[in-house]
């Protein structure tokens, strides 16, 4: 492509006569909608949030508590045991969530593909079952399951297999889209049941894909379940959200730097075991 | 991605000796035909591993027995919620849902605003070694910690606001967007820019003609991905106190107002999917161009998101 944009440089262009330019590309009417758009939304959203840059610069010149304890930030909560306490949790929180709701994803995503369904009423319910699953954030399903269940980290495990469900079922099914058909005609022909089919034809070919969302999964899953604790779901939130309330905000950013050293290590070892995976 | 399984198998030909009864044969013959079994050891480390991790998960104080009353209790909700929705609750949610699209737009206009000139500094062909490696652990940071933490951190500077919601919106999503643009400057295409400048275009001519063309689909479809993204997240900063319908859902929903949450849960739902179809529908276009058809799923969200994610480091400006 960039020997065509390049050859007029050492070879002017004869067949046309000299000093005639070519056309300009006429402004193209989708793109000027939508910087037309675009500049109307953000003003409208502007007065409706009611955000000012000034305002902004006013807030931050002002003295505040919150920047004030990231000054002075307490590292001392790196070896605090109840911040690690609270860690262990965490991550316990992260791992079961992502193997039960991680493993209960492969099934429906199976189901929600027009290849691996059963039937056409197993789709579609498979269909709208992970769409509703989809729409609802990490912290709304933490929200009402300390409703229903009370505090702790029941809640927090809870949210966390729907938050699975929604994440891999939907990547999973992105892939089946793609698959080759060709084992599955082979197992078709071979007379094989509608699960050994997927058992031997569509699982494996989806298998590195998958149990690399899994370890993907499990990233996003550490870094929800620290904010699952603002709301009472356990693990590490409800630290940050005690100390929040006791405006102790040094320790606090303590433990916003402890939560980015675990995610940066998890996602590092993630990294490499999903190099060696795919 | 689908790469085809490629499992080691055993290069036993079958079972030796001769057979003697014709079910025997029978089998013998099967045994011949039906290729061997992959190998098991890798399969069982795996299984064990698993297992062990999730008893390990388990051993925490999970207090599984509050279990049992959860599925009637659930049920229970879920009758309270939608057998009589308190419809005069309607107008109010609907406020704070758009409250909270006008927090995620913002935050992701401010952030693409940030993070196209931060990123010149993070792009290894602009800038030396040193300062480009700061930046990407600068937008490492920002991408590794959660909106909702940022509110927390940001209401005592900003108050109990919507701007509070915009200014953690903005800054979380910093990061992701600086990583695509330097992704994508890395990649850029030299050819149009040589060309421009061989056909004596000034400055602004050869950004508009040499560079925007390149950039801006990728860019404006990925910030728009964000947007939707962006609305998930903001749905859920109320919870804090930093604006949007996060405040009336948990409030709603930790003092069992069931009529009225129930609504409040269907407006998000709601709310989110119609803003991820007519979010969807112009990022088709912007990749596709006029007319184009591509298929749905290779610009869905989460797809993109873990694109960027599992993308491996040393390939970078490979389109999602």
């Amino acid at each position: 492509m960039s020997d065509v944009t390049t050859s007029g440089s050492s070879s002017p262009d004869t067949s046309r006569r000299s000093g005639e330019r070519p056309d300009k590309p006429a402004p193209s009417v989708f793109a000027l909608s939508m910087a037309v758009g675009v500049v109307v939304f953000t003003v409208v959203t502007v007065v409706a949030t009611d955000f000012s840059l000034a305002g902004i610069i006013e807030d931050l010149s002002r003295p505040n508590s919150s920047f004030q304890g990231l000054l002075n930030l307490d590292w001392s909560q790196v070896t605090n045991p109840r911040a690690l306490a609270a860690f262990v949790e965490t991550v316990q929180m992260a791992v079961v969530g992502t193997i039960i709701g991680g493993f209960a994803a492969l099934p429906l995503a199976l189901w929600a593909s027009r290849v691996g369904a059963p039937n056409a009423a197993v789709m579609w319910t498979a269909k709208t079952f992970n769409n509703i699953v989809r729409a609802i954030p990490d912290v709304l399903w933490a929200l009402l399951f300390v409703a229903m269940v009370g505090i702790g980290v029941l809640p927090g495990i809870l949210a966390l297999i729907f938050f699975s469900i929604a994440v891999t079922s939907k990547l999973t099914s992105d892939v089946l889209d793609g698959i080759d058909m060709g084992p599955v005609e082979a197992a078709r022909a071979a007379g094989s049941s509608h699960t050994q089919m997927l058992r031997t034809s569509i699982v494996p070919q989806i298998l590195p894909s998958y149990v690399s969302f899994l370890l993907y999964n499990f990233e996003l899953n550490l870094r929800a379940s620290a904010v699952l604790g603002l709301v009472g779901a356990g693990g590490i939130g409800q630290l940050i959200d005690f100390y929040r309330g006791a405006r102790a905000w040094p320790q606090v950013w303590g433990i916003i730097v402890l939560f980015l050293i675990v995610t940066i290590v998890v996602e590092q070892i993630s990294v490499m075991l999903r190099r060696r995976l795919v | 991605m689908s790469a085809p399984d490629r499992r080691p198998t055993g290069q036993d030909p079958g079972r030796s000796g001769s057979p003697r009864r014709p079910d025997d044969v029978a089998q013998h013959v099967d045994d011949m035909l039906r290729p061997e079994r992959p190998m098991e050891v890798f399969r069982w480390v795996v299984t064990a591993v698993v297992l062990g991790l999730l008893a390990w998960g388990l051993s925490a104080d999970i207090r599984w027995n509050r279990l049992v009353g959860a599925i009637p209790e659930f049920l229970n909700i879920m009758w309270l919620m939608f057998k009589d929705p308190d419809w005069s609750a309607l107008p109010g949610l609907l406020d704070a849902m758009w409250e909270s699209i006008a927090i995620a737009w913002l935050g992701t206009v401010l952030a693409t605003i940030v993070a196209i000139p931060l990123s010149f500094l993070a792009a290894e062909n602009l800038v030396p070694k040193p300062v480009s490696v700061l930046t990407r652990q600068v937008f490492n940071v920002l991408r590794a910690i959660p909106e909702l933490i940022l509110a927390v951190a940001f209401i005592p500077v900003f108050g109990l606001n919507a701007r509070t919601g915009v200014m953690a919106i903005a800054v979380g999503s910093v990061g992701t967007l600086g990583k695509l643009c330097y992704e994508i400057i890395e990649g850029l295409d030299t050819g149009p820019i040589e060309a421009s400048d061989a056909v004596g275009a000034s400055g602004i001519q050869r950004l508009r003609w040499g560079v925007l063309p390149q950039v801006m689909p990728e860019l404006a479809s990925f910030a728009m991905y964000r947007f939707e993204v962006n609305i998930r997240a903001s749905a859920v900063l109320g919870v804090v106190g930093a604006g949007g319908i996060g405040t009336l859902l948990s409030q709603y929903i930790s003092f069992k107002v069931w009529d009225r949450a129930g609504l409040a849960l269907v407006v998000v739902i709601l709310a989110t999917i119609v803003v991820d179809a007519i979010s969807g529908r112009i990022r088709r276009r912007i990749v596709a161009g006029p007319g184009g058809t591509l298929h749905m799923t290779t610009i869905d969200p989460e797809a993109l998101d873990a694109a960027q994610a599992l993308a491996p480091e040393e390939q970078p400006g490979a389109p999602a």
